[in-house]
């Protein structure tokens, strides 16, 4: 798992110039925007080097050589779970500290720590995204697989707007559940949000098991 | 080390079906045209697919089952597939570091630094013969019992072919115990390396035979049609149509040196091996 894990650093670290214009519009966007944007910004660009490990892997038949290297093939889809993890939690902190220090130029004051919890429910969302988008560009490549989650998004919108059209007992559930949301505590909302992604992501990492398991090379 | 007993693999019209075994401190060749098979055997053995049929087992257990720890006695070198090629050989070797508890780091800078591989410059910008050396140099890195070898040489100049044979030959002379599967289109490559040569076409062995029968018993009669007309055929394996009549190949030269005093006979060699037995009637 550490050969793995150090494979998948080096190829990230191998995009210096990409890694450099991020950090450099991350910084610029702290200290001009307002708002906790920067930190998805910079959460989800992490997300987003870390899944293209996989279309590294997948470059020119490397998917073939990596099979014959000394782990077993779900190690290979446990550790991009793991890096995606330390990847994007690192980002978060990076995210966190911009946007701390961009509050503290602009208004003379970082954020305070009430809003922790609502800025930390960022990471497990953004993780989830790339949890799902490791089985599926196991399953369809790195093309194929885009396509695959633009659908998948357009699927969730269309549901959105088939949810917002109900009427009657059932958009009166959904009120309520949404008012029993606000009357959580903000921790207790980051607890459920975390414990809802987490097994979500573990049900992903199932079925990337599967996938994997069964993908011939 | 290696057994392949009854593989069957099926990709729509193309059929597989092969036995072979590769015991331990052997080195040997799988030869046959493109597209007969070496391939998918190759990935057999080393779990990349999944038979239709059949076992493969690599020292006793089931290629697909390996664990990490039965992988590290593997090395392998694929014709078109190797590390990222966004990678550094110094970055190769911190993985490799990691990967394999054996791995010679002393020995794998040196024989880099011998080979000319810049520690620093990513393997995109290597030519094929660099590339072709890293991923020998990569499986003989880390004490492999066992090495798979896919056209390690195939598309490399004289010198470079010659370098890669010779890492083959002194990693041999070190580990006496490894046993050693070549694929390779350069038959003089597998003459002087092999100690027994599988043919593969269309997806089954046609032939198995120590490399030194190969080359000391088996020949090619040119006859002529009367000629021919008046052979004894028992030990002939192939025949094809030539110009003059036709040629026929044989693993009993001396037979027909004996006993057909003036007909000619041509050395045997694995070209005309595969072209022969894969050609020919």
């Amino acid at each position: 798992m550490s050969g793995l894990l150090e494979k998948d650093l080096r190829l990230t670290l191998s995009r210096k110039q990409t890694l450099l214009i991020f950090l450099v519009a991350a910084v610029v966007m702290s200290m001009s925007m307002d708002g906790s944007f920067i930190i998805g910004y910079v959460t989800m660009l992490a997300s987003i080097l870390s899944i293209g490990t996989l279309s590294y892997d997948e470059l020119d038949n490397g998917m073939s050589y990596l099979m014959t290297l000394p782990f077993a093939r779900r190690t290979y889809v446990r550790e991009k779970y793991l890096f995606t993890l330390l990847m994007t939690a690192c980002a978060w902190c990076i995210g966190t500290l911009l946007y701390g220090v961009g509050s503290a130029v602009r208004s003379g004051a970082p954020f305070t720590l009430s809003e922790l919890p609502m800025l930390l429910s960022l990471l497990p969302v953004l993780y989830l995204a790339a949890a799902l988008m490791i089985p599926l560009q196991l399953k369809y490549g790195p093309e194929k697989s885009r396509l695959v989650l633009f659908i998948l998004f357009g699927a969730a919108a269309v549901l959105i707007a088939m949810g917002s059209g109900l009427s009657g007992g059932q958009a009166h559930f959904l009120a309520r559940f949404a008012t029993f949301l606000d009357s959580l505590p903000s921790l207790g909302i980051l607890a459920v949000i975390v414990c809802v992604c987490a097994a979500i992501s573990f049900v992903l990492y199932l079925w990337s098991v599967r996938i994997i398991e069964n993908k011939e090379f | 080390m290696i057994k392949v007993d009854s593989l069957i693999k099926n990709y729509g019209d193309f059929h597989l079906n092969v036995s072979l075994e590769i015991p331990e401190g052997t080195v040997t060749g799988l030869v046959g045209k493109n597209g007969a098979g070496k391939s998918t055997v190759i990935k057999a053995i080393l779990g990349l697919i999944r038979p239709d049929g059949g076992t493969v087992l690599v020292n006793g257990k089931e290629a697909l089952s390996l664990d990490g720890k039965e992988k590290q006695m593997i090395g392998a070198a694929l014709a078109d597939a190797g590390f990222s090629s966004y990678l550094t050989v110094e970055d190769v070797i911190r993985i490799l570091r990691k990967l394999y508890p054996a791995f010679d780091e002393d020995f794998f800078r040196k024989a880099c630094a011998e080979q000319g591989l810049a520690f620093n410059k990513t393997i995109k910008d290597f030519s094929t013969g660099m590339r072709a050396k890293l991923r020998v140099l990569t499986a003989l890195s880390h004490k492999a019992e066992i090495l798979i070898m896919d056209e390690p040489t195939a598309g490399l100049d004289v010198q470079a072919r010659i370098d890669v044979l010779d890492l083959l030959r002194r990693y041999l002379a070190e580990h006496e115990r490894c046993s050693i599967l070549l694929t390779s289109h350069i038959s003089t490559d597998l003459e002087s390396l092999c100690d027994d040569i599988y043919l593969i076409h269309n997806g089954k062995i046609i032939l198995h035979e120590d490399t030194d029968v190969i080359l000391g018993s088996c020949g090619i009669l040119k006859v002529s049609e009367e000629e021919y007309e008046k052979l004894d055929r028992r030990y002939i394996l192939s025949t094809k149509k030539e110009a003059f009549g036709y040629a026929c190949f044989t693993r009993e030269k001396q037979f027909y040196a004996e006993n057909y005093p003036g007909i000619v006979i041509e050395n045997g060699s694995i070209d005309e091996l595969i072209l022969m037995m894969t050609g020919g009637k």
